[in-house]
């Protein structure tokens, strides 16, 4: 299976998404701020309970992220077309970025109000191995030769990896993984004001993501297109050579 | 089906003419089973029975990553790997053959270094072989299904030896966790871990069907 000519209707959206993302990202960001700070501050864990306006956000784009890349990678091996590819790369990189905040954000909290960094729970186990699982991906994908192979590879691996997650939390679960971390925001289960700037946490951070993945997707479209480039210049030196 | 047989039969003459594979996996296997026994000796017997599952089963994944990484590599040479592309069959079958060959060269090293492990920790495998060997299988069957896979794709990869663990190991857990309960189990009751059975059949049938289907991406020329 050949890749085809890049079919360029993922660029497009990516560049027509690129400025009404930035904008929509600057205005949510500035409104998220200012609820944040005029949020009420919660009477058991303090100013420490803030970190649930970023931290949850941050973990809904790093599963969306990595949703992404099986999706993109298996759009990419239905129809051998680029650019799902170059989605499907791109949304591993921003979810590997965002899975990482995430990460690094939740022992913050943890230390504040469990008193330690880690726990070897449930989500917090099934979190770092997808991690794993993703750094693996990108680096499957910078150790193979061969964009086109390299592609197929790492959509092979990515539509595993997302296989493996309910898996995961199955195989945790029977084990008897101590489930530590916080359950699931029930409807009511934020306090009085601490509903909005959550909200608004998650459509920034959704917008952040956006953002970051549509010029991610701008960046390979722009190094497929130089690679190709590249490439008609030495096949016409070539010519040259032969005419000389 | 004649296809899997073939090659099923192909990867077991091709071992044993020379036996390297499977000698070298099962001295690693014990070598890692004396180091295991050094690092984390069991003072009595109820400690080995808790140590047990859990260091048998890294030996068995260590043994696992070097055999699953040299079933591809001696595709390599003379190219044999594009002729497996080439064969007029379809590659979820040539998948197949594969994964049943690992399985097969993997339950030898496996049974050997159970062995050892039993005479190394001190831990009566004896008396539950029979049920520990349909869990290893269980667990193997897993393992080798994403192995093999994922071996056909680090094989033509730079750092082979590092991408398969890379990899394999964090996507192997639910194998990991579901065989290491279920031989915990064995050694504590002697009975069947119904929980961790049904965890182990899951597994094999999600991998069986990624590893299946996805074959068909991984080979190429």
């Amino acid at each position: 299976m050949a890749a085809r000519t890049p079919d360029p209707a993922v660029d497009r959206i990516a560049a027509r998404l690129r400025a009404p993302t930035a904008w929509l990202l600057a205005g949510l960001a500035a409104l998220w701020m200012a609820t944040v700070v005029r949020a009420p501050e919660d009477a058991v864990q303090g100013v420490i309970q803030k970190i649930l306006y970023l931290h949850p956000p941050l973990a809904f784009a790093a599963y969306l992220g990595f949703a992404l890349t099986a999706v993109g990678g298996a759009l990419f091996l239905w129809r051998g077309d680029d650019a799902w590819d170059r989605l499907a790369r791109s949304a591993a990189a921003v979810g590997v970025l965002f899975c990482t905040l995430m990460i690094l954000t939740g022992p913050i909290w943890a230390r504040g109000t469990w008193g330690r960094w880690w726990s070897w729970d449930l989500r917090l186990t099934i979190t770092l191995l997808l991690w794993f699982a993703y750094l693996a991906y990108l680096l499957l994908r910078s150790f193979t030769e061969g964009s086109e192979r390299a592609a197929r590879f790492a959509a092979v691996y990515g539509i595993a990896g997302l296989a493996v997650i309910p898996l995961n939390y199955f195989a945790i679960e029977l084990s008897g993984g101590r489930a530590m971390h916080p359950d699931n925001l029930a409807g009511d289960s934020l306090g009085a004001g601490m509903g909005l700037p959550f909200l608004l946490g998650v459509l920034t951070t959704l917008a952040a993501f956006a953002h970051l993945l549509v010029r991610r997707v701008e960046v390979e479209g722009l190094r497929a297109r130089l690679a190709e480039q590249a490439e008609a210049r030495r096949g016409a030196d070539e010519e040259g050579r032969w005419a000389t | 089906m004649s296809v899997v047989l073939a090659i099923l039969w192909k990867d077991l003459v091709t071992e044993w003419r020379s036996r390297d594979r499977v000698v070298a996996m099962a001295v690693f296997a014990f070598l890692v089973v004396l180091v295991l026994h050094f690092a984390l000796p069991a003072r009595d017997a109820a400690e080995a029975r808790r140590l047990a599952p859990g260091l048998l089963w890294v030996a068995y994944v260590f043994a696992a990553l070097l055999g699953l990484d040299r079933a591809f590599a001696l595709e390599l040479e003379n190219d044999a790997l594009a002729g497996l592309a080439l064969a007029p069959a379809d590659r979820g079958f040539v998948f197949l053959g594969k994964a049943a060959a690992n399985l097969v060269i993997l339950g030898a090293v496996q049974a050997a270094t159970a062995v050892v492990f039993a005479l190394a920790f001190g831990v009566d495998l004896g008396a539950i072989a029979g049920r520990l060997a349909a869990v290893v299988a269980l667990g193997s069957i897993g393992l080798c299904a994403v192995g093999t896979l994922f071996g056909a794709i680090a094989v033509r990869t730079r750092y082979r030896e590092v991408m398969l663990p890379l990899l394999l190991l964090p996507l192997l857990v639910p194998v990991l966790l579901g065989a290491v309960d279920a031989t915990a189990g064995l050694l504590e009751t002697g009975t069947l871990r119904w929980r961790a059975v049904q965890l182990l059949v899951v597994t094999d049938g999600v991998f069986g069907i990624v590893s299946f289907l996805g074959f068909e991406y991984v080979l190429d020329e």
